[in-house]
């Protein structure tokens, strides 16, 4: 009887008026996705995969930044510390010293530190640096690769409209989650992440 | 009157504007914060505390075992008996690998990239105990890896891209190596026994190179031929006694490279090639005039120099390096007993054969390589040329067979090359094109530098910790 009652209830207005619900719901839905989906569309950022990336130097010329956003970073982990950097020194440097005669940074973006024999630091000096990767092709060229440009997020005007990534003749940029804004060769995704 | 004063105060203020602008530029100084960039801002100490340690060459000997092998082959130097790196002792070896590669066995090492010598069923290498701190020669047997002996010696070495980084040399009765910082020791082959020792810092102002000894010893007939590069650019050491027979002088004050002494004959006078730092330089042999300079050149001088001169036919030497130097072809020639250089070819990596470590192999007239980083779109590839015009590549392994810095060598008519990652591949020696027989993963392949040594259809390679020896014969 009560599954009579019941089936009696769900008369033909009530199963429109079901229906009509639902279809707001699920339009409602759908619009909650599509809003969700373009605000994620901002939280994509470019940034540089060091392993195309072929020292080209447009990244210091085609950027809208003066000087440009992109910078060299020094991932430590990969440095092997030597007296004789690829990164620090022109190749024809006789002399090992800081003199600025033997540095290939245009602008002596990299400084250079004695810890123990036989090891330096290098340190980048980000207001100094012009991202134009001379140091990045020495490095890699000659040591571990451990110099590498990326854009700087803390620099970029995220213009979403990147004019190195249309010059790279390497194709070499990409947009990459916000959450992990940064690309090192040497390390797999997860660990760039952390 | 009002307006006449107001012109007044116009005037006024914008003399007085001039004035204080003039003022301003004229003593602003626009680069007051710049800073000079001059030797000495990096803290460099002047002297390391490390050249006053005491280091008793050989102090130490180890027993842990004996064997007798039937195994007759032998791997004596760098590069081989005859300096080419091909071996030459007619082992038929295989051209795949089948199901897996047959490994005989695998010790660890210190870090580093030192490559043994084989001789009559036994391996030496000279080696760093990390754990110790010490230099090590140690002997194994081919056959099963067993460790029979350690002859070594107290040092503090830093890992600095690795430690050991030499191949021995080995006759019948000596055993010569040269140690991470400069020291240089014979023993006996046979039983360990120490022999003599050399420390090249202290008895020839050696300067150790960046990342420590690279120069391997060599060994002609009754004497050990080292090129100090301190007060004295070579020496020649009795092997019996340890006596110096002779001494090159070094006006020029040029410095150890990682480079080795490589012999050539040139008109029938014997000597010794050396790519020391600040030049190459030709050392008489033999005569009256051992030990004297030849001919030397300035015109390859790159700051860091790994690879050794490839002596070729005619006078004709290659020399290479990497860092962007290139390579450069050149000529010696003699005239009535004055020799002369003449540079034939001299040009940066990506315009022709350069190599950043290894040195390149001439074989059946042509002259192979792998191309360094830094040479374009060609990078990293095998590829061969006719060495009277290094510049003109005729073929390469391609875009898909790309090799690091590791080593290779020609055995049984076949490359045997290893990628830096510690992959193994099979190539047939062949003049006209590239032909990749076979591939596989041996060791895990960080920085798999140490050149290659084959033996009795034995191949010894390493990575950076860990020594393996595969079974190459063909069945």
């Amino acid at each position: 009887m009560a599954k009579k009652e019941k089936k009696k209830d769900l008369n033909r207005r009530a199963f429109i008026d079901r229906g009509f619900r639902f279809s707001i719901g699920l339009g409602l839905t759908g619009l909650g996705v599509g809003l969700y989906k373009r605000s994620r569309a901002k939280e994509y950022v470019w940034q540089l995969d060091p392993a195309k990336c072929i020292q080209c130097g447009r990244c210091a010329t085609s950027c809208i930044m003066t000087p440009s956003a992109v910078k060299c970073f020094h991932v430590y982990d990969m440095c092997g510390y030597c007296d004789l950097c690829g990164g620090y020194f022109r190749p024809e440097a006789k002399n090992l010293t800081t003199a600025a005669e033997n540095q290939l940074c245009p602008t002596a973006a990299i400084e250079r530190k004695f810890i123990e024999e036989p090891f330096f630091e290098y340190h980048i000096i980000e207001e100094l640096c012009i991202g134009c990767a001379k140091c990045v092709k020495g490095c890699g060229a000659f040591g571990n690769g451990s110099l590498q440009l990326q854009v700087n997020h803390r620099l970029c005007v995220d213009c979403n409209e990147c004019s190195i990534a249309r010059d790279c003749p390497a194709d070499a940029f990409e947009r990459v989650s916000i959450d992990s804004p940064y690309i090192f060769a040497g390390f797999s995704k997860e660990e760039n992440k952390s | 009157m009002l307006k006449l004063g107001f012109v007044k105060i116009i005037v006024f203020i914008t003399i007085l504007i001039s004035v204080s602008s003039f003022l301003w530029w004229f003593t602003k100084d626009p680069v007051k914060e710049l800073v000079a960039s001059v030797p000495g801002m990096d803290n460099r100490p002047e002297k390391s505390a490390e050249l006053e340690e005491i280091v008793n060459i050989g102090e130490r000997f180890d027993e842990y075992g004996t064997q007798t092998s039937l195994l007759t082959g032998k791997w004596t130097r760098f590069r081989g008996a005859d300096f080419d790196n091909i071996v030459k002792d007619n082992t038929p070896l295989i051209d795949n690998f089948g199901d897996a590669p047959k490994e005989i066995w695998r010790v660890e090492l210190g870090e580093g990239h030192a490559a043994p010598v084989i001789y009559n069923g036994k391996v030496y290498i000279l080696d760093y105990n990390e754990f110790k701190k010490r230099d090590a020669l140690r002997c194994f047997s081919l056959e099963t890896g067993e460790e029979l002996w350690r002859r070594s010696y107290n040092i503090n070495i830093k890992r600095n891209h690795g430690m050991s980084r030499t191949v021995p040399a080995i006759t019948d009765k000596y055993l010569v190596t040269i140690g991470p910082r400069c020291h240089v020791m014979c023993t006996d082959p046979n039983n360990g026994d120490l022999l003599w020792g050399i420390d090249l810092v202290k008895e020839y102002m050696t300067e150790v190179p960046f990342w420590y000894t690279g120069q391997c010893p060599l060994i002609d007939g009754d004497l050990a031929i080292i090129a100090p590069g301190g007060s004295s650019l070579m020496i020649a050491v009795n092997l019996a006694t340890g006596e110096i027979v002779w001494e090159t002088p070094n006006p020029d004050n040029w410095k150890m490279s990682h480079s080795s002494i490589m012999p050539m004959t040139l008109n029938g006078k014997k000597m010794y090639v050396y790519a020391a730092l600040g030049g190459i330089c030709g050392v008489s042999a033999e005569g009256d005039d051992a030990g004297q300079i030849l001919w030397k050149t300035i015109e390859f001088s790159p700051t860091v120099i790994a690879p050794s001169p490839l002596v070729l036919e005619n006078g004709r030497i290659f020399m290479t390096a990497g860092y962007g130097a290139g390579a450069m072809l050149f000529q010696i020639k003699e005239n009535a007993g004055k020799y002369s250089v003449e540079v034939l070819q001299k040009y940066k990596p990506k315009d022709g054969v350069a190599s950043e470590q290894q040195t390149p192999i001439y074989y059946k007239g042509r002259m192979f390589s792998i191309l360094p980083k830094d040479a374009a779109g060609m990078r990293n590839q095998f590829v061969c040329c006719d060495p009277n015009d290094c510049q003109t590549i005729l073929w390469t392994s391609g875009k898909e067979d790309r090799y690091g810095l590791g080593p290779y060598i020609i055995a049984d008519d076949k490359f045997f090359i290893l990628n830096d990652d510690g992959t193994l591949n099979i190539a047939k020696a062949s003049t006209t094109k590239f032909t990749l027989l076979d591939k596989a993963k041996i060791i895990d392949g960080v920085d798999a530098w140490g050149p290659l040594a084959i033996a009795d259809g034995y191949l010894i390679l390493r990575d950076s910790k860990t020594m393996v020896c595969l079974d190459i014969r063909k069945k």
